[in-house]
C-alpha cells in the first residue's frame, strides 16, 4: 500500500516536473517570436503591401485555430483513456497541420511573385522570416504528434500516463498562439 | 474523470473555438473600417483576448499555480521532516 502510494507521488512530482519544465522552455520559444513580431514594426513600420492576399491569410488562421480544437480534443479523450478519439483526432490535428503548411507554401509562392514581397525586399524579409520560423515549429509539432500517435496507439493512456500526448498538444497551442500575433502583423495592420 | 466532467470539457473546446473564430472575424472587420494606431491598437486588444483564451483553457495555465504552490509545500514538508 505504501509502495503504491509512494509509486503514484513519484508520478505526479515527475508530472509536475514534466509541466513545469515545458512551460519554461514554452515561455522562452514565446519571447523568440515576440522579438520576431516587433522586428516587423521597425523594419516596415504600420504598412502592409497590397499584394499580399488578405482571404488566404484569414484561411490559414481559420485552419490552424481549429487544429488546436482538434489538439484539445485529443488531450481530453487522452486523459480520460479514450483511445479512439485520441488517435482520431491526432491524426485531424495532423492532416490539418499539414494543410496549414502547403497554405504557406502557397503563400510564399505568391509572395515570389511580387518584388514588395521578394525575400530580399524589407516586408519580404519580415514575410518569410516569420512564416519561416513559425511553419518549422508547425513541422516539429507535427513530428511530435507523429511520434505520439504511434507511441501511444497501443499502450495504456489515461489520466496521468498521457504525458506525451499532453506535451505534444501543449506545443501545439503554443504555435497557435504565436500564428494570433503573427496574423493581425503580417496581414492585417496598415 | 467522470462522464460529465468529460462532455463539459468538451463544450469549453467548442465554446473555446466559437470565440476564436468570432474574434477572428473582428479582427478581419476592424482591419477593413480603420487604419493606422487605432488599428494597431484594436488588433493587440483582440489578440491579447484571443492569447488569452487559448492559454487559459487549451494549455491549463492554471494548472501551473497549482503545481507551484504543490512543490513549494513539498520543499516545506521535506524540510521539516528532515528537521
Amino acid at each position: 500500500m505504501t509502495t503504491h502510494t509512494s509509486e503514484i507521488t513519484d508520478k505526479l512530482k515527475k508530472l509536475t516536473l514534466n509541466r513545469l519544465g515545458l512551460w519554461l522552455f514554452l515561455i522562452s520559444d514565446a519571447s523568440f517570436f515576440v522579438a520576431l513580431v516587433s522586428s516587423r514594426f521597425f523594419v516596415y513600420g504600420l504598412n502592409t503591401p497590397s499584394e499580399i492576399n488578405q482571404y488566404l491569410g484569414l484561411g490559414l488562421t481559420v485552419i490552424l485555430l481549429f487544429s488546436s480544437l482538434t489538439a484539445y480534443r485529443a488531450e481530453v479523450a487522452a486523459e480520460n483513456n479514450n483511445r479512439k478519439g485520441m488517435n482520431l483526432n491526432i491524426l485531424l490535428t495532423i492532416v490539418i497541420g499539414l494543410l496549414f503548411l502547403v497554405g504557406v507554401g502557397f503563400e510564399w509562392g505568391i509572395a515570389l511573385g511580387h518584388e514588395v514581397t521578394w525575400p530580399s525586399s524589407p516586408y519580404g524579409t519580415v514575410l518569410f522570416t516569420l512564416t519561416g520560423v513559425h511553419a518549422t515549429h508547425v513541422l516539429t509539432g507535427l513530428i511530435a504528434f507523429a511520434i505520439v500517435y504511434f507511441m501511444k496507439r497501443k499502450n495504456d493512456i489515461g489520466e496521468g500516463n498521457s504525458w506525451a500526448v499532453e506535451g505534444a498538444v501543449k506545443w501545439w497551442h503554443l504555435v497557435d498562439l504565436a500564428w494570433v500575433a503573427i496574423y493581425p502583423t503580417l496581414y492585417l495592420i496598415h | 474523470m467522470s462522464t460529465k466532467t468529460i462532455s463539459n470539457f468538451m463544450r469549453i473546446g467548442w465554446f473555446v473555438i466559437t470565440a476564436l473564430m468570432v474574434l477572428t472575424a473582428i479582427e478581419f472587420i476592424v482591419a477593413v473600417i480603420l487604419q493606422g494606431i487605432i488599428l494597431a491598437v484594436c488588433l493587440f486588444v483582440i489578440g491579447l483576448i484571443k492569447g488569452a483564451l487559448i492559454v487559459q483553457y487549451f494549455m491549463h495555465f492554471g494548472q501551473i499555480w497549482e503545481h507551484i504552490r504543490d512543490l513549494w509545500r513539498g520543499i516545506i514538508f521535506t524540510v521539516e521532516e528532515e528537521e
